[in-house]
């Protein structure tokens, strides 16, 4: 899978599971993210905090989707997924749906507003 | 004779001495000839002449037994003290050789078997050793040929053990190769699942098993006298390295990392500490209980950087305190093939050999908690200041997010509000970053999909198939209407109105764009036709 030719050094030392801390993701029905999520930092950095949550912090001062922030941080989605829970937990973080469903016009209306001015 | 015998001892007991003894054997004859004399005086005329030469036999006799007698007493006495004079001499010469046999067992030995020991040739060691030519060259050579012997010996055993641990070591060394192979391809499959929790579950867990091994083929690899597995070119900082630390032990859950300095450690240096620190962590989980927490620090001393681990396990009695010291100590010295079996903490037989190899110090004490404090003093030369404060994110310390968005302070009027639809329009964002805004415009775009894909769950698949059907069925239709129309009506405004609408409103979502198209353009239709 990895081409032989790479240095050993690659990566860090730590394994993903040190940086979720052994937590796996929950249930996806249960999962407090999806994909699509828009995440907002709702504090800075701390000091002794892991660098990919100090991280996260940093750099969701803009709204950034959770795939976003796995790709920037290089980081699977489940394991940024349970890094999100924690920062949500402590409420450094806040996440809101990509687009919140009552602002999408009913597409019924719309195609009946749209026949009556036709008909018109 | 009689008198003649006690005459000689008479005259050699007293001494040695020559005017004594040269005066006293001219004595018997004397009396001898005095007493034949007085004889010849006092006898009759007729028998003067027998008597006469009797006495002179007697008295040549005398004179030649004291005579006798006075040369054996002298040989005597010279035999004597000759015989003084070698007894001397060879007590002094097993003296001699006593010293030297002490020299060959208290220094000449363990010299030369500890430059043996240091991976020098038998006759390389036998060189220095220097030879006593003080003593007969018969011993010499015995000594030598001793000396010989034994040291060919120590070097067949140590050639023996060198073989072994070699053995150990490469053996270990393929375990490591696999173990890190396996590891690299984990990561990979990580990120490929990452999206799927159940297989993300399984694969962490094959990991971490994974860790285990290849924390366990370092240990034999230290043991056999190597370092611990991978090479690091670059300083990695202190707070990976706890973390690597943790990543390889089994109970890595229970180990709280507080707070860390903000150093780095220099690539050549990482492994051992890695392992080093591991393997005092494995101690401190597993002599613990499984409910309590071990806490993993690290400050900054005036010798370098503390990282102290400490538990609330079972505590160190003083006893087993001076035995773990002395296992440390113990792997200073060497190690023996045969404790690998009868050592149930190995851990410490490897913290002893890396500490001594790269200058680590270790302490274990009994800890406040109750448990065990093991502190472990990280030299001040392997030392650096780190690139990365707080620590490196795996993979990525290359690509840190774009940071302009500090700029974006007066923004969050609009990202609080949360609907993006208002937020959407254009101005708002073309004025704040270059990248981002046109990432987000995408966003949107996806947005209506997830009421339906919302359902089945699939997120990334999902975004593209579900608008094309709803834009190909209702576009096509309200595009060529609206041209129809517009070619109809008026063909300039109908232009603008067909070109101005995809552009800003593109943004809004596909149904949205499909319906916001056909309101202007019925409204133009509408006031054309008033």
């Amino acid at each position: 899978m990895s081409e032989p030719g790479k240095p050993w050094d690659e990566g860090g030392p730590e394994r993903l599971y040190t940086v979720s801390r052994g937590r796996a993701p929950q249930e996806p029905r249960h999962r407090p993210v999806e994909l699509v999520s828009l995440i907002v930092a709702r504090a800075e950095p701390e000091p002794g905090m892991a660098p990919e949550a100090a991280a996260v912090l940093r750099m969701c001062q803009f709204p950034l989707s959770v795939a976003e922030i796995s790709a920037y941080l290089v980081l699977p989605v489940s394991t940024v997924t349970v890094l999100l829970a924690g920062l949500l937990r402590d409420d450094r973080v806040e996440a809101r749906a990509p687009v919140p469903a009552a602002v999408l016009p009913d597409p019924d209306l719309l195609q009946a507003v749209m026949h009556g001015l036709q008909n018109l | 004779m009689v008198f003649a015998g006690t005459s000689s001892g008479g005259g050699s007991s007293p001494g040695g001495r020559r005017p004594a003894s040269t005066l006293v054997w001219v004595i018997p004859p004397a009396a001898m000839a005095f007493c034949a004399a007085l004889a010849v005086a006092v006898v009759p005329s007729g028998a003067r002449a027998t008597v006469a030469w009797c006495g002179v036999a007697a008295t040549l006799a005398v004179a030649f037994a004291a005579a006798e007698a006075m040369r054996r007493g002298r040989l005597i006495s010279t035999l004597r003290t000759r015989l003084a004079a070698q007894e001397a001499e060879s007590r002094q010469r097993l003296a001699a050789q006593e010293a030297e046999i002490r020299r060959l067992t208290r220094e000449v030995l363990p010299a030369t078997v500890a430059r043996l020991r240091r991976g020098a040739m038998v006759h390389e060691a036998m060189k220095d050793v220097d030879y006593a030519p003080r003593l007969d060259p018969d011993f010499d050579a015995a000594h030598e040929q001793l000396l010989r012997w034994v040291l060919d010996t120590v070097r067949t055993e140590e050639d023996l053990r060198d073989a072994a641990q070699r053995a150990f070591v490469n053996i270990a060394r393929r375990v490591q190769a696999i173990v890190h192979q396996q590891a690299q391809d984990m990561r990979e499959m990580e990120d490929k699942h990452g999206a799927d929790p159940d297989v993300f579950e399984d694969l962490l867990h094959l990991d971490h098993g994974n860790a285990l091994i290849g924390r366990l083929a370092d240990s034999i690899a230290v043991l056999g006298g190597s370092r611990p597995g991978r090479q690091w070119q670059k300083e990695v900082p202190l707070f990976n390295v706890c973390r690597g630390a943790m990543s390889r032990i089994l109970e890595y859950e229970r180990v709280d990392l507080h707070s860390v300095a903000d150093v780095a450690i220099v690539g050549p240096s990482v492994e051992p500490l890695i392992h080093a620190l591991a393997e005092l962590l494995d101690n401190a989980t597993r002599y613990s209980p499984p409910k309590t927490r071990v806490h993993l620090t690290a400050i900054e001393v005036q010798s370098g950087v503390a990282i102290e681990i400490e538990d609330a396990g079972v505590g160190l009695s003083e006893e087993a305190r001076r035995r773990t010291d002395a296992v440390l100590l113990q792997a200073a010295t060497g190690f023996d093939l045969n404790d690998l079996g009868e050592t149930p903490r190995l851990g410490l037989a490897v913290v002893g050999r890396l500490a001594v190899r790269y200058r680590f110090q270790i302490s274990l004490r009994p800890s406040a908690y109750g448990g065990v404090r093991a502190v472990l003093i990280v030299p001040q030369d392997i030392i650096c200041p780190t690139p990365a404060p707080g620590g490196a994110i795996a993979r990525a310390a290359k690509l840190p997010p774009p940071k302009p968005i500090k700029r974006a302070t007066p923004l969050p009027s609009p990202t609080r509000t949360g609907p993006l639809a208002q937020g959407r329009p254009g101005p708002g964002f073309r004025q704040n970053g270059a990248g981002l805004p046109q990432r987000r415009r995408r966003m949107p775009m996806v947005a209506p999909a997830p009421q339906s894909f919302r359902v089945d769950s699939a997120p990334p698949a999902a975004p593209a198939p579900p608008r094309e059907p709803a834009q190909q069925p209702v576009q096509p239709g309200i595009w060529l209407d609206a041209f129809t129309k517009g070619l109809n009506g008026e063909p300039i405004p109908a232009a603008d109105a067909a070109t101005d609408a995809p552009d800003p409103r593109t943004s809004p979502s596909a149904p949205d764009s499909s319906s916001t198209p056909n309101t202007p353009h019925t409204q133009n239709t509408s006031d054309k036709d008033e």
